[in-house]
């Protein structure tokens, strides 16, 4: 066996969590810049710092598009991937995370219920991401998904028939998603299949208002009960006889995960693989189990992935961008093998 | 260290357990158990599988609601502690194997300073003291900045228990705490868990399956049989019978002379082994169990006479049954011939 790997020291611990902002604040000047319009660093900078004095065609692009999206890349990258840990933790299971609990199945089941089956009483070629009525309907699937596994967790004890019940619930939506999409029209098809890939740049400044308080209060919620996601870790028996309320911090620690992966999946679709890789990758550079130092590196690192994803999603250039989520699982998927690889055994956290 | 004021300790008085279900009758439940234990005592729980040591260790622990009846922990009865308070009085070792990566001894063993913590969880010099101690009275200092997931499970046990020390309660409860060890690692944790009764006055009490180090390290049985249960000094079970009860099968049997518990077998006749010392005692272990009842009757249907050792240090086992005489150089070769 190895030597045994020792903790990382305090002094390199703050010089980890100083390169992952740097890097966030990086990569958020970067996913402004690209896009299919070249604005040079000092133009965009200028804009930035007085709106006044850039050009409005430059003020335009920066803030109708480019900001609120690299705002909405950041915001999904730190809800995603803290609900993610949150789900791992709760779960104990390295697998777990915004789909498997059946929240994004939710969130689809509504949007097709909505797109597919009223089709016939809507205009055709709408677009579906970004509109509120949208999101509203997708915040409704989640949210329906989020109570029925509140209203199951606290009559179940067990967290295994949770999660088998979110996989199932996930395997039944998904069946009559595909029935909706049978019976459904070639545009509306084509509409939700496009939701289903997820997208960060339709959502509007005036969605980022409700987004951003939304995402906000659930990362509150999730540092209220950091100490509890510690104690959980070692399952419920150990943590009850540490004093821990199980059901009520469940209660929180769900919900809080659910407000975040919900709202994201509402406005932007189901975007995956972020808040799977992301806790994981937060543990091996941290090699912490400690979500005082897990939550919030969780939560850079969220950031960072998904800006990168935006800017690599951009790499054509020019006039198309590159489906998020496929970026998304082009990157995540890797880093789940490389882990599974690295620790031959996957079914501890 | 045995306390003698007269609220310290463990009063189980007329308790009901049982699982709660949804169905109009509780799966299981068990009642009117009455136990007791003074501070600074080992207690074993002992009992066959199933007989509900399990419910009722998790009941005392506050996991499961009683269904009637009342716990008093040092005088204090069980339902009127918070949370927070239950959990700077009892501390749990539960079955369960904790697995997880990226993280070190200390930082398992810290958890028992949950209770004491605020709600951001930063460790104060006091906690950070109580796992130093914890540590040290458990042999794990050389540990500490080791992975849990690399300790064996006898290690891992121990620092679950140091984890239990850390959390500073006068009682623990540990629900078999053994049960996956080999011989040396059940005799390391009954030995660390006779210190921290006697040099920290905890009072200690366990379920267990492992009677043989169970009778010579514990202070108190607490027995669940399905004949009803008994409390007192290991010695006492015995020699009242009780370990005869305990699995509720005419099949099996506890011996008192020699504390062990034998398997009755369909009778294969009477034999006599004509001999002594420990050689004539395995051989008439090796008969029993081929089910010979041994007598020392010369009418028995098989004689064995045990010659030796001799110079050369060999001892040869003589049989005669059924007129023939035949010599043997091991009890296997003997066996076989049986």
């Amino acid at each position: 066996m190895s030597t045994p790997e020792l903790f990382v020291s305090r002094k390199r611990r703050c010089l980890l969590f100083l390169l992952l902002t740097v890097a966030v604040a990086l990569f958020f000047i970067l996913d402004i810049l690209s896009g299919s319009v070249l604005i040079p660093l000092r133009e965009l900078l200028t804009a930035l710092w007085s709106p006044e004095s850039a050009s409005s065609e430059v003020r335009s692009i920066v803030f109708d598009f480019r900001l609120p999206k690299a705002i909405t890349a950041l915001v999904t990258g730190i809800a995603l991937s803290v609900s993610g840990l949150q789900m791992q933790t709760v779960f104990r299971n390295p697998l777990a995370g915004p789909y498997v609990l059946g929240i994004s199945a939710g969130a689809s089941l509504a949007v097709a219920i909505f797109a597919l089956g009223f089709s016939s009483l809507l205009t055709t070629g709408l677009s579906l991401t970004g509109s509120w009525s949208l999101a509203m309907v997708a915040w409704g699937g989640s949210f329906a998904v989020m109570l029925l596994i509140l209203f199951v967790s606290a009559r179940v004890n067990d967290n295994m028939t949770i999660l088998i019940l979110g996989i199932l619930f996930s395997g039944a939506a998904g069946a009559i998603v595909t029935i909706l999409q049978y019976f459904s029209n070639e545009s509306m098809l084509k509409a939700f299949i496009v939701w289903t890939m997820g997208s960060l740049g339709s959502i509007t400044t005036r969605q980022l208002a409700v987004v951003v308080p939304a995402v906000a209060a659930g990362i509150f919620l999730a540092f209220l009960k950091m100490k509890e996601l510690n104690a959980l870790l070692l399952g419920e028996t150990y943590a009850r006889s540490l004093g821990v309320n199980i059901l009520g911090s469940r209660l929180v620690i769900l919900f809080s995960a659910s407000l975040l992966a919900g709202t994201i999946t509402a406005f932007c679709g189901p975007i995956g693989f972020i808040g799977i890789a992301v806790p994981h990758l937060a543990r091996v550079i941290f090699k912490t189990q400690n979500h005082r130092i897990l939550l919030p590196a969780t939560l850079l690192l969220g950031a960072d992935a998904m800006l990168v994803s935006d800017i690599i999603a951009q790499l054509p250039g020019f006039s198309t961008t590159l489906p998020i989520n496929s970026v998304t699982a082009l990157l995540g998927i890797p880093v789940v093998i490389w882990m599974i690889v690295k620790n031959k055994k996957f079914t501890a956290l | 260290m045995i306390s003698s004021c007269d609220t310290c300790g463990i009063r189980v008085n007329n308790l009901k357990i049982g699982y709660a279900t949804t169905a109009p009758e509780p799966a299981f439940t068990r009642e009117g158990i009455t136990f007791s234990a003074s501070g600074g005592e080992m207690i074993a729980l002992i009992g066959r599988n199933g007989i509900g040591k399990s419910t009722l260790l998790h009941t005392m622990a506050g996991f499961l609601k009683s269904l009637g009846g009342e716990i008093l922990w040092n005088g204090m009865t069980a339902e009127k502690l918070t949370p927070r308070e239950r959990s700077r009085m009892i501390s749990f070792v539960s079955t369960e194997r904790i697995h997880l990566t990226h993280m070190q001894v200390a930082d398992l063993v810290a958890y028992g300073r949950f209770p004491y913590t605020n709600w951001f969880g930063r460790m104060q010099a006091s906690d950070e003291q109580a796992v130093a101690e914890a540590l040290e009275k458990t042999g794990l200092t050389k540990y500490a900045r080791r992975q849990a997931d690399q300790l064996s499970d006898g290690e891992r046990q121990r620092a679950m228990i140091a984890r239990a020390v850390a959390q500073d309660t006068p009682f623990i409860l540990l629900d078999e705490p053994t049960a996956f060890l080999d011989v040396n690692g059940k005799y390391e944790i009954f030995h660390l868990l006779h210190q921290l009764a006697r040099q920290s006055g905890k009072t200690i009490l366990l379920s267990t399956h492992d009677l043989h180090i169970a009778l010579r390290e514990m202070d108190k049985f607490w027995l669940l049989t399905d004949n009803g249960a008994f409390e007192g000094a290991p010695e006492d079970a015995v020699m009242q019978g009780w370990l005869g009860l305990l699995f509720n099968n005419p099949l099996i049997g506890f011996y008192k002379p020699t504390g062990d518990f034998l398997f009755h077998k369909n009778s294969s006749g009477n034999a006599w082994v004509e001999g002594d010392g420990e050689t004539a005692y395995w051989t008439r272990r090796a008969l029993a169990r081929r089910g010979f009842t041994i007598s020392s009757k010369e009418d028995a249907a098989i004689h064995i006479l045990i010659i030796g050792p001799e110079e050369g240090g060999n001892t040869l086992w003589q049989l005669t049954s059924g007129g023939n005489t035949r010599t043997f150089a091991s009890i296997y070769d003997l066996m076989k011939e049986i």
